[in-house]
């Protein structure tokens, strides 16, 4: 088998090359949080026009949420289980990822079942914002992608309004408001800057 | 006195493949040979002898009946890893 004989520059290089290659594995295409992002901010904002209007019953919107949520749910795990390969790299980022969601998922569903069972939905909603934004800072600072971390702090700033309004018709106002600088502006940057790297160039053939 | 380069690492091919190995946890022979853009019995050539080396650990499956090759770096190729960089700047600013 003939190998290629190299210089120390050109091993350095070539370093560099792969470790930079690997890394473009770890970036996010942003798609979930996006999607994720935009559900939340229909929702946030059909509930104030509903409020207003007085259309349906105050969570009508909500309970659409959580059932467009539980499907998605259920057809994303029937993908991963039966259809979807595997992935062919895990990085420990990733894995980072997975216990993080799972955390959060968990999170979520504690608020949620306590804005049911007596906590008012005011401060409930006020709690979910706070934990968005833990969640956010976290991604941001584990792929070093400033606009979460910014949006991290943005999100924060609109939870803690949010504690302190009376009116449910206002904290969803904040909700959205939340919605769009943690998820969807980052998620949207994330998805084009993905675009764009992978765009670029297959390295040379070793 | 400047340290050897380590014979192992110092191909073109199997320094890739440490390179992308150090920085995930595993990786899939599919994404090596697309990533290094080597051909697959080039590749798994310079994957037997980093194994015979003990710097990667191979693990072969089968998974959806398709065989599945993952490998892995070991502590020992990280520390030959690093020893080599370390090598390679001496040489660079000497």
């Amino acid at each position: 088998m003939d190998e290629k004989p190299i210089t120390q520059h050109e091993s350095l290089l070539l370093i560099q090359q792969m470790i930079q290659t690997a890394k473009r594995e770890q970036k996010d295409d942003g798609k979930g949080w996006i999607a994720w992002g935009w559900m939340l901010f229909i929702s946030s904002v059909l509930t104030v026009a509903n409020l207003h209007f007085n259309w349906f019953s105050t969570y009508f919107f909500w309970n659409l949420f959580g059932i467009a949520a539980i499907l998605i749910f259920i057809y994303e795990t029937m993908n991963v289980l039966f259809f979807k390969k595997g992935t062919r790299v895990r990085t420990y980022t990733k894995d980072l990822f997975e216990k993080l969601n799972a955390g959060f998922f968990i999170c979520l569903l504690f608020i949620i079942v306590a804005i049911n069972t007596g906590v008012q939905p005011t401060k409930g909603f006020a709690l979910l914002i706070s934990l968005y934004a833990f969640w956010i800072l976290i991604y941001g600072t584990a792929l070093n992608f400033k606009p979460s971390v910014i949006g991290a702090y943005i999100t924060w700033a609109f939870g803690i309004a949010a504690l302190f309004l009376k009116t449910f018709e206002w904290v969803m106002v904040m909700h959205a408001s939340a919605v769009l600088f943690g998820y969807i502006i980052p998620g949207h940057i994330a998805y084009t800057q993905f675009r764009k790297l992978h765009r670029k160039e297959k390295p040379e053939s070793v | 006195m400047f340290k050897e380069l380590d014979p192992i690492l110092h191909s073109q091919l199997r320094l890739a493949v440490m390179s992308l190995l150090i920085s995930v946890k595993e990786a899939e022979f599919t994404f090596l040979k697309e990533k290094t853009n080597a051909t697959a019995g080039n590749l798994s050539v310079q994957i037997q002898k980093l194994k015979d080396a003990g710097y990667i650990d191979v693990v072969k499956q089968f998974k959806d009946n398709y065989p599945q090759t993952t490998c892995k770096i070991t502590p020992k190729g990280v520390e030959a890893f690093e020893l080599y960089v370390k090598a390679l700047n001496e040489y660079i600013n000497r």
